[in-house]
């Protein structure tokens, strides 16, 4: 049967105000009823997500996949002398290259914290949030900012040291997984919580604990780990500054 | 004068490169010659800025080499003397990098990479990866990145070296076009004799970090000696002695040839002189036009 035979029947229904964009929000947030303790973002849950083995083992990924061969490509291929018979002094240079490191390493610390942010805001629909825990953004930004230069430096120093960009990686990964391994050792022989000083990834655990709030894993005065990654940054900047020459000279 | 340098000094510790280095290089192409060790590569670092002098002051192009190395750099080409690129860049991506770093803008850059590109010759090369590349093109595109950001000076340091006979004369082409033709002056460091001799107008020779001569490639050959070819019958043994003896420098070729360097002192008058009192007869005799090669002997004191 042909649809104009079937006749017209009228809707029984009244129209309402129609339908607004933001309404999908609302559904959004129907749906995910139940799903409290996914929304319930605090101060733990970015202790979880900085402090997690997952997220610097991306970070690691990154530093050795397009950090490794950041300098030791450049003085496997002698390319110092091109960029600085350009107006470049040596922290330009510098600079560049951990500018475009941070940069990645950023994208994996600061953008899931502001969006974290954000999400709660949002499906939160009060800024009861940020008033319950005013410090909460300076704290993941500052962090987020402080673990992306520790291991751009890290990286740098590392790249620095060789013309070998396997071997800057394979470098990258030992020092990183040894200094947690010898920390394994001493502290199952001794129990002695100072130990954690000489790893890299507990001194950044302790350190992230201290920059958001929550309580450190061990009985160790967050400065100390502080101390110990601020010294190994020193330390990059001193042999960046002595590695990085367009011309060897030696007196 | 594009380069003035008064009583520079530089040292790697105890080992004096430069030594109380005084030298002015107008325009057009100049050459900087000597023997390995000399130290021409320092003084092109000194003139860029890489290194500071001990002592000594110097301008190029009015920028001062002490205070004003951006100036410089931002005025100069440099060709390094290494094979250098940056892995995983196509030649446009390198050029254009290099003109940017110089302060071009981006687009800029770009537009001028493909045209320096096409100009050295690597214009159907220019999208391929820098590590295909072979010795003659990767000097090519060292040029290439020292010319993008239209410099009013070159430094090529070792311009042809690792380069076959083909390539080599391209890239001596290519600089004496540019610095005849492109308004570009051109300073070349090398102790291959014929490449200077062949591109440059001036020349400064470099011995034992110090200045051994400079000048006008023609006013040096002809200041410093006489060359004459000669055939002589007879025993020219005593001849030879007595031109030695006169303080000229002989040499005897395969074909029986003499060639007889006559220091200022001497004149042609003199060489008949002694054959017709060594008592043979001087059947070819020809004023040959000193090379390279002899006046850089001279100079650095070598054979």
């Amino acid at each position: 049967m042909a649809i104009a035979e079937r006749g017209y029947t009228h809707w029984p229904g009244s129209l309402e105000g129609g339908r607004r964009p933001w309404r999908v929000l609302e559904d959004f947030q129907e749906m995910l009823k139940g799903a409290d303790k996914f929304l319930h973002i605090n101060p733990a849950y970015f202790q979880a997500y900085y402090g997690s083995s997952f997220l610097i083992f991306m970070m690691l990924m990154i530093m050795v996949g397009s950090g490794s061969g950041l300098i030791a490509d450049d003085l496997r291929h002698n390319s110092l002398p091109l960029y600085f018979s350009r107006p470049l002094r040596k922290r330009d240079y510098v600079g560049g290259k951990f500018g475009a490191l941070a940069f990645f390493l950023l994208l994996l610390t600061l953008v899931p914290g502001i969006l974290f942010i954000l999400l709660k805001l949002l499906f939160a629909g009060s800024f009861a949030f940020l008033a319950d825990y005013p410090w909460l953004p300076f704290s993941f930004i500052g962090w987020s900012v402080f673990i992306s230069s520790f291991f751009s430096l890290y990286t740098l120093l590392l790249s620095s040291l060789g013309r070998n960009r396997r071997y800057a990686a394979i470098l990258m990964v030992a020092a990183y997984f040894l200094s947690d391994v010898f920390f394994g050792i001493f502290y199952g022989i001794f129990h002695e919580p100072a130990f954690c000083l000489i790893s890299v990834q507990m001194n950044l655990r302790q350190l992230s604990a201290a920059f958001l709030g929550a309580k450190p894993q061990f009985d160790v005065p967050w400065i100390y780990s502080f101390l110990v990654l601020s010294a190994v940054m020193v330390a990059a900047v001193l042999v960046l500054r002595r590695k990085i020459r367009v011309a060897e000279v030696i007196r | 004068m594009n380069i003035e340098l008064r009583d520079v000094q530089f040292s790697y510790g105890p080992v004096k490169a430069l030594d109380g280095v005084t030298l002015q290089i107008g325009e057009g192409a100049c050459g900087l010659l000597g023997p390995n060790g000399a130290g021409k590569s320092t003084l092109l670092k000194v003139l860029l800025g890489f290194l500071r002098p001990d002592t000594g002051e110097g301008l190029v192009l009015g920028h001062d080499i002490r205070k004003d190395s951006f100036g410089i750099r931002r005025v100069v080409g440099y060709m390094p003397e290494d094979d250098c690129f940056i892995p995983g860049l196509d030649a446009v991506a390198f050029t254009a990098l290099f003109g940017e770093l110089s302060g071009m803008p981006r687009a800029e850059a770009m537009k001028r990479a493909h045209d320096v590109l096409y100009y050295v010759g690597l214009g159907e090369a220019r999208y391929r990866n820098l590590e295909t590349y072979s010795a003659g093109m990767k000097q090519r595109l060292k040029l290439a990145q020292a010319l993008v950001h239209d410099p009013k000076i070159l430094f090529l340091d070792e311009p042809t070296a690792n380069l076959d006979p083909q390539g080599r004369t391209e890239i001596l082409e290519l600089i004496a076009d540019i610095s005849s033709k492109k308004d570009i002056h051109v300073l070349i460091s090398s102790h291959i004799l014929t490449d200077i001799e062949q591109t440059c107008g001036s020349l400064v020779i470099l011995n034992k970090g110090k200045v051994a001569a400079q000048g006008e490639l023609a006013a040096l050959r002809e200041v410093r000696f006489s060359l004459y070819e000669l055939k002589a019958k007879g025993e020219t043994g005593p001849f030879l002695e007595a031109l030695r003896h006169g303080e000229c420098r002989v040499e005897e070729t395969e074909d029986g040839i003499i060639k007889i360097y006559l220091p200022e002192a001497m004149g042609r008058r003199d060489v008949f002189r002694l054959a017709e009192e060594s008592g043979i007869q001087i059947r070819h005799f020809v004023k040959s036009r000193t090379s390279l090669e002899d006046l850089f002997a001279r100079t650095v004191g070598v054979d």
